[in-house]
């Protein structure tokens, strides 16, 4: 991969990572989806997504077609707001594409450069380009890590919209929701939000396992959270060290140039430590980024997806609660009772439903958490380990070099 | 003394060998004292030789005195005296005639004292310098350790002051005895400075800087309701200052010429209180005296311009300016450092705790207990991380602050070589004038001014060649000085980063212990 920092295009080749997406071997059924490229441009990145597939429904078998970050969240709408998966947790929607700490890096050292000396421009420069690259694999990852949870789940793959989300050619005119429509969603949400404490608080759900359930996940999600933030806090102070290595390598590089050859030999070794030790801290920090603070963030936000699920259920369970009333309403009173013991039945179908996929999905639910949390936590303590005895070594290595120079 | 009137000879007439500085890391600077009155004896000053030496656990300096330093001039009836006070130091010595600090060369060791629990005293590398294979000529076995531990706080209130134990270890024969402690105040060791630097530095000598001073700290200090140091908590200044206080005392007694001056023995052995050097505080007379004196000097350093006439020293200044911005760069960038090591530290605890929290709330066991421990290892690295940022502080960090008081110091030893400068022409000067005054006189025949008039002129011959010498001879100790200042600045350097990366290699080390236990845990989980 390579990267060239240019002002407004980045061409980015995201190599395939077969392993990600997991493909689902059925013979006749395979729907192998990854992004395969993709392209920054000013504001926006283009991700072009790659579906391989031999189901019957999609016109072709091997295509592409580019999409971008506000097509991806309305996808997730329409699954959001699709009645009939109501009883099952929508995969989380991945993160806008977020370089504003990259930008504001990059306007700091634009300000910068007259102060620095040359050489620590250009590691800047380097650092910040990392950064960049960085970033983007993860937003890159993120969008794919949503498409393929779609892919393989056995009953949003055949979802109308995801198709057309996959194959349609032409540009979806998805235009991101302009301040009315914004403002729409906003009270939306704010009123679902207080629907959902109020229910929350005061309907009592029949079934024990999904009160337990609701307890359990609002709890955990908020513990999320926090974790979530502490651990980004921490692996932004080891960025931090690890940038001000930096600092001190081009010190002592100028110390070294303007002194007599005494310390000059010395001084540059030190210099060249300090600068590789900055590379080590650099990757444990993103490591530790990548595996710890992601993975909890990812979680928090399927812990979210969770929630959700509950609360549609509370809400069928409030609605089928009030069909229930109504038909006994109706029939004291002996009018409209067909309509009434109609929509009861309706109610009460949708219900039952809904708790029998609800508690399979928390089930499911459970079982992933716990195996993708052991994963990441067995690759970070490698990934520590590995850092951890490269760092070592460096520096037994360098205080051999640097007794020599005695 | 019998010859008073004579220019006596200086301390840094022994510099004047060249095979001095053969060796590269070799100073050999060798003075006999000898309390002789008697013209004939030939005197030498003990030699204090310096070496590299072997950063062993106990970080060792050597500083060897080796063979005698053979006087230059034939003038037998040359003496040469201790800078300061010649008749008092000899005679109060009884041995007879000679007191020879023998040809064994001084070896002082440091010792790491350890206060606070957690804290490691770094501050022991002033003047270590790394193993090297050096074949001593001759055993050499003096030395003279110096620790300075104990800060205890003595009184409350405002009257209120922390005394330290100084302890001193040596064999050097003008020392009373060999093992000695004494209390000592942070005023007690300014007061020394002071003294040293009056004598000293006006010679051109490098008389080390004290560590400075602190209002806030020692405030603090005196208003914390009566802790004692069992309870380890003594604020992070105290542990600083008690650091910066050893180096001090360590840098001057590895210097040749401070180690046996009287003031300092005084310092080190005197076991009742010293008389209050209350002319170091700054509100005092002496202290307002000294502003006055500071603000004189820095306008004259601004308005007089010598006219260099040695390329050399304007070289160097030239070098020791550039020298003096990188340190101050460098020193930014430390405290950078380790300010973020320290939230690092920080946001590795909140993470543990949140961890914990999290492990709590997990209802799975396995995962919980896996949290939970990783909880726990968070912790520990909390503590290896707050290690590091000690190492990065205490190591690298002072050491440079403690170079940039030392390059102040060697400013003000440039400025004391400008000042005799000035004192020099000023004699030529009023020579100049006084001769004219004589011509005047002889042309206009008054005779009877004429005599007086030669008399001055005599006398201020005298002074301008008094002042010549005296500004000749700071300018070779100055430059002696410095030689010492580099070769001993590269090793402190060199010493003080190689024990910064062992830090830092620990630190790992331990991480990896710490993530190697909690490996299992993690793959533990069902």
């Amino acid at each position: 991969m390579f990267c060239s920092q240019e002002n407004s295009n980045n061409h980015l080749d995201v190599e395939k990572k077969s392993e990600r997406s997991e493909t689902v071997d059925l013979n006749d059924n395979t729907l192998q989806v990854d992004i395969s490229d993709a392209l920054s441009e000013r504001e926006k990145v283009k991700f072009t997504v790659h579906t391989k597939t031999t189901l019957k429904d999609f016109v072709k078998q091997d295509f592409s077609v580019v999409r971008q970050h506000e097509e991806f969240i309305w996808l997730h709408d329409r699954f959001e707001e699709n009645e009939s998966y109501a009883g099952y947790i929508i995969p989380p929607p991945p993160p806008r594409p977020d370089f504003d700490s990259s930008r504001e890096k990059l306007q700091k050292l634009g300000e910068g450069e007259g102060s620095m000396t040359a050489e620590e421009f250009k590691k800047m420069k380097q650092e910040l380009e990392a950064e960049y690259l960085a970033t983007f694999k993860k937003t890159v990852a993120m969008h794919e890590v949503f498409l393929c949870r779609l892919a393989n789940h056995p009953i949003f793959r055949a979802d109308t919209n995801f198709r057309v989300f996959l194959e349609y050619e032409q540009d979806l005119s998805v235009r991101g929701k302009n301040k009315k429509e914004k403002l729409e969603t906003f009270l939306r949400s704010f009123s679902k939000t207080t629907d959902e404490i109020l229910l929350g608080s005061t309907q009592k759900d029949v079934d024990e396992f999904f009160d337990k359930e609701k307890n359990f996940l609002l709890d955990y999600h908020s513990l999320l959270k926090d974790a979530t933030l502490r651990a980004d806090k921490m692996t932004k102070a080891h960025k931090d060290v690890a940038d001000h290595f930096i600092k001190i390598s081009s010190c002592l590089l100028e110390m070294a140039t303007a002194d007599t050859n005494q310390l000059e030999r010395f001084a540059t070794k030190s210099a060249d430590i300090f600068e590789k030790a900055r590379k080590i801290e650099n990757r444990v920090s993103t490591d530790e980024d990548l595996k710890l603070s992601d993975t909890l963030r990812y979680y928090m936000r399927d812990t979210t997806a969770a929630k959700n699920l509950l609360y549609r259920r509370l809400r069928c369970l409030a609605d089928y609660e009030a069909a229930n009333r109504a038909l006994e309403k109706a029939r004291a009173k002996n009018k409209d009772v067909h309509a009434a013991e109609w929509s009861q039945h309706q109610a009460c179908e949708k219900f039952e439903q809904m708790s029998a996929k609800g508690k399979e999905e928390l089930m499911d639910f459970k079982v992933r958490r716990v195996a993708a949390i052991k994963k990441n936590l067995v690759e970070l303590c490698e990934l520590e380990l590995k850092h951890a005895n490269t760092h070592s070594q460096l520096l037994k290595a360098s205080i051999a070099a640097l007794r020599e120079e005695l | 003394m019998a010859d008073d009137g004579e220019i006596p000879r200086k301390l840094n007439d022994e510099f004047n060998d060249d095979d001095l500085f053969a060796s590269a890391i070799e100073i050999k600077v060798e003075a006999k004292a000898d309390i002789s009155l008697e013209d004939d004896r030939s005197n030498d000053l003990s030699v204090v030789e310096e070496q590299s030496n072997n950063l062993s656990a106990a970080d060792e300096i050597d500083l060897n005195s080796d063979s005698e330093f053979k006087d230059d001039v034939d003038d037998t009836n040359a003496k040469h005296e201790l800078r300061s006070e010649p008749e008092d130091i000899f005679e109060d010595i009884p041995e007879p005639k000679e007191v020879k600090i023998d040809a064994t060369p001084v070896r002082p060791t440091l010792e790491t004292s350890v206060t606070s629990p957690r804290t490691q005293s770094y501050s022991n590398y002033v003047g270590t310098t790394i193993e090297e294979e050096k074949i001593v000529p001759e055993e050499s076995d003096k030395f003279i350790t110096i620790s300075v531990k104990d800060p205890q706080k003595i009184g409350d209130g405002i009257s209120s002051f922390l005394t330290y134990n100084v302890v001193t270890r040596t064999n050097i024969g003008l020392f009373k005895k060999n093992e000695m402690t004494v209390s000592r105040r942070f005023s007690d060791f300014l007061g020394l400075h002071d003294k040293l630097a009056e004598k000293y530095l006006h010679k051109g000598r490098l008389v080390p800087a004290p560590p400075e001073k602190n209002v806030v700290g020692t405030t603090k200090v005196k208003m914390a309701g009566g802790q004692t140091e069992q309870e380890g908590k003594l604020p992070e200044f105290v542990e600083r200052r008690r650091a910066a206080l050893e180096r001090y005392l360590i840098r001057t007694a590895i210097h040749p010429i401070f180690q046996v001056d009287p003031d300092f023995r005084e310092f080190l052995e005197c076991e009742d209180e010293l008389p209050r050097a209350s002319n170091t505080s700054a509100l005092s007379g002496a202290g307002v005296l000294r502003l006055f004196n500071r603000m004189g000097e820095t306008v004259t350093k601004i308005a007089f311009k010598m006219g260099e006439s040695d390329p050399w020293f304007e070289e160097r200044h030239q070098q020791l300016e550039t020298l003096e911005s990188q340190f101050r760069r460098l020193q930014a960038s430390l405290e950078g450092l380790y300010s973020h090591r320290r939230e690092l530290a920080y946001a590795t605890a909140a993470l543990g705790k949140g961890l914990a929290l999290l492990s709590n709330g997990e209802d799975h066991a396995g995962l919980s207990r896996a949290l939970a421990k990783m909880a726990d290892l968070h912790d520990k690295l909390e503590g290896v991380h707050n290690d590091q940022s000690n190492a990065d502080f205490y190591i690298l960090h002072e050491l440079i602050k403690d170079y940039l008081g030392l390059l102040g110091v060697v400013k003000d030893v440039f400025h004391e070589r400008v000042k005799a400068f000035q004192t020099w022409q000023h004699a030529q000067q009023m020579l100049a004038k006084k001769r004219e005054a004589v011509d005047r006189w002889e042309s206009t025949g008054r005779s009877d001014k004429v005599a007086p008039a030669k008399d001055e002129v005599l006398e201020w011959e005298a002074k301008v060649n008094r002042s010549q010498e005296e500004f000749d001879s700071i300018s070779k100790a100055i430059k002696k000085e410095l030689e010492r200042f580099d070769l001993q600045r590269v090793k402190d350097f060199k010493a003080a980063f190689i024990s910064y990366l062992e830090a830092q290699m620990k630190a790992q080390d331990k991480i990896i212990e710490h993530w190697e236990t909690y490996m299992p845990e993690a793959k533990a989980i069902a």
